[in-house]
């Protein structure tokens, strides 16, 4: 796991005025930048805008787009909305497992992948469905799992 | 202004909330996230009561068609007097039919997601709950009801160490990160206006322990009440300045009218 300087967060937090406004944007921008909202991140915004860290954390625990534990270079959305669910989505969910060894919530050993559950993807005609940085892969056969990985991982982060 | 609660015409202020008005005119109505020094929670709905406004009395000169008020039907509307600030004047009726059915159901919801509290147990027996397979009360020791009041005080009274985390049904309030909040001064103000017992305080000899964490308390010279926490003291004398309390308020107001008394030869 990457380690965060402190420098890193002090010129991310210094582009913004110290206005509590801006509490979500730089919450996002840490996302986007770290992976995830750090603790260290969380601490240094309460200082820069003097306002408790209880209200931050309650904020960034309260928005799905904001994760406090890292998260991998790529994210796989897994649907578990109703059609997917009927269309053996559980299915895809253990063949991820057995490709990667993790579950939902949780991050491969080496920072490459992070798993969720998420309801619905707006995509049921290719039901069971899953996202990969923002690509969608249809009607997914358990067994295929394995090459996407390969190529994603190939690949490089997609941005 | 005048407004009629259960029969009883009250005068009020425009814009004063009903459930104030009401508890100064001396009727009951229920109500558990209410706290006189933090307005505005509205969360608990307890207070439930029904308005009936538009009667005709508060015309504001359609005159030329007259009778035209008399024609408009009264409204009645179900609020919450808490947050429901008087504008014109009202019959407010707090124990029709359609209130105690709508009290009994949050009542009995209430019971169920905090079947450990003694409060809402005893408001089910006062104001009357239903029954039935749908409230059936959860296991569990849970007394919270999410209101909020607590991290509201904190903010307000106390340091901001504590707030709701996470949200829809994993929802709860704690510190930050599950842990001993390094800014809590163990002022206690979130237990004292928790409507349902839901924060726990352990006070053993001169300690006080609070959200997980344990602070040292202090005591009065004289009587030896407890005056607060030295931590709490500390951060005042930091961020305010202030001296710690040798004494409690009762011995001070007694001091003062001693060296009075003493002034004056009484």
């Amino acid at each position: 796991m990457r380690i965060i300087a402190g420098e890193e967060i002090n010129a991310l937090l210094n582009t913004y005025p110290r206005n509590a406004m801006y509490t979500l944007a730089v919450m996002q921008d840490m996302q986007r930048q770290f992976g995830y909202v750090p603790r260290e991140g969380l601490d240094a915004l309460s200082g820069h805008l003097e306002r408790p860290l209880s209200e931050l954390y309650a904020i960034a625990t309260f928005y799905k787009a904001l994760s406090l534990t890292p998260r991998g270079k790529h994210i796989i959305k897994v649907c578990d909305g109703t059609v997917c669910h009927i269309r053996a989505g559980t299915n895809v969910l253990d063949g991820i497992y057995r490709a990667l060894g993790i579950g939902p919530g949780e991050m491969t050993d080496d920072g490459e992948f992070s798993l969720e559950l998420v309801n619905c993807l707006g995509a049921c005609a290719l039901a069971p469905v899953m996202v990969v940085d923002g690509t969608y892969y249809g009607k997914i056969a358990p067994e295929s799992l394995h090459e996407v990985f390969d190529a994603i991982r190939a690949e490089g982060v997609i941005d | 202004m005048i407004v009629t609660i259960d029969g009883k015409e009250v005068s009020c202020e425009r814009g004063e909330y009903l459930l104030d008005i009401a508890t100064r005119a001396g009727i009951r109505i229920a109500s558990l996230c209410h706290h006189e020094g933090l307005q505005g929670q509205g969360c608990c709905r307890l207070c439930t009561v029904e308005v009936e406004t538009g009667r005709g009395d508060t015309g504001r000169g359609e005159g030329a068609q007259s009778g035209s008020f008399s024609d408009k039907k009264p409204r009645r509307e179900i609020v919450a007097a808490c947050i429901y600030p008087v504008e014109a004047e009202c019959v407010v009726y707090t124990d029709s039919e359609r209130v105690r059915r709508n009290r009994g159901i949050l009542l009995a919801l209430l019971r169920a997601s905090a079947p450990a509290s003694e409060e809402i147990a005893e408001l089910c027996r006062e104001f009357g709950a239903p029954d039935g397979a749908r409230y059936e009360v959860q296991s569990g020791d849970g007394k919270c009801i999410l209101c909020g009041l607590c991290a509201k005080a904190c903010q307000t009274l106390g340091t901001g160490a504590i707030s709701s985390v996470g949200r829809g049904t994993a929802k709860k309030i704690s510190t930050p990160y599950d842990e001993p909040a390094t800014v809590c001064v163990g002022c206690g103000s979130c237990a004292a206006v928790c409507p349902t017992g839901a924060i726990e305080v352990a006070e053993d000899g001169d300690e006080r322990t609070i959200w997980n964490k344990t602070l040292t308390l202090t005591r009065c010279s004289r009587c030896g009440a407890v005056t607060g926490t030295a931590f709490e003291h500390y951060r005042a004398s930091v961020h305010a300045g202030t001296e710690p309390p040798d004494l409690c308020p009762d011995c001070r107001r007694k001091a003062m009218t001693d060296t009075m008394a003493k002034t004056f030869g009484v």
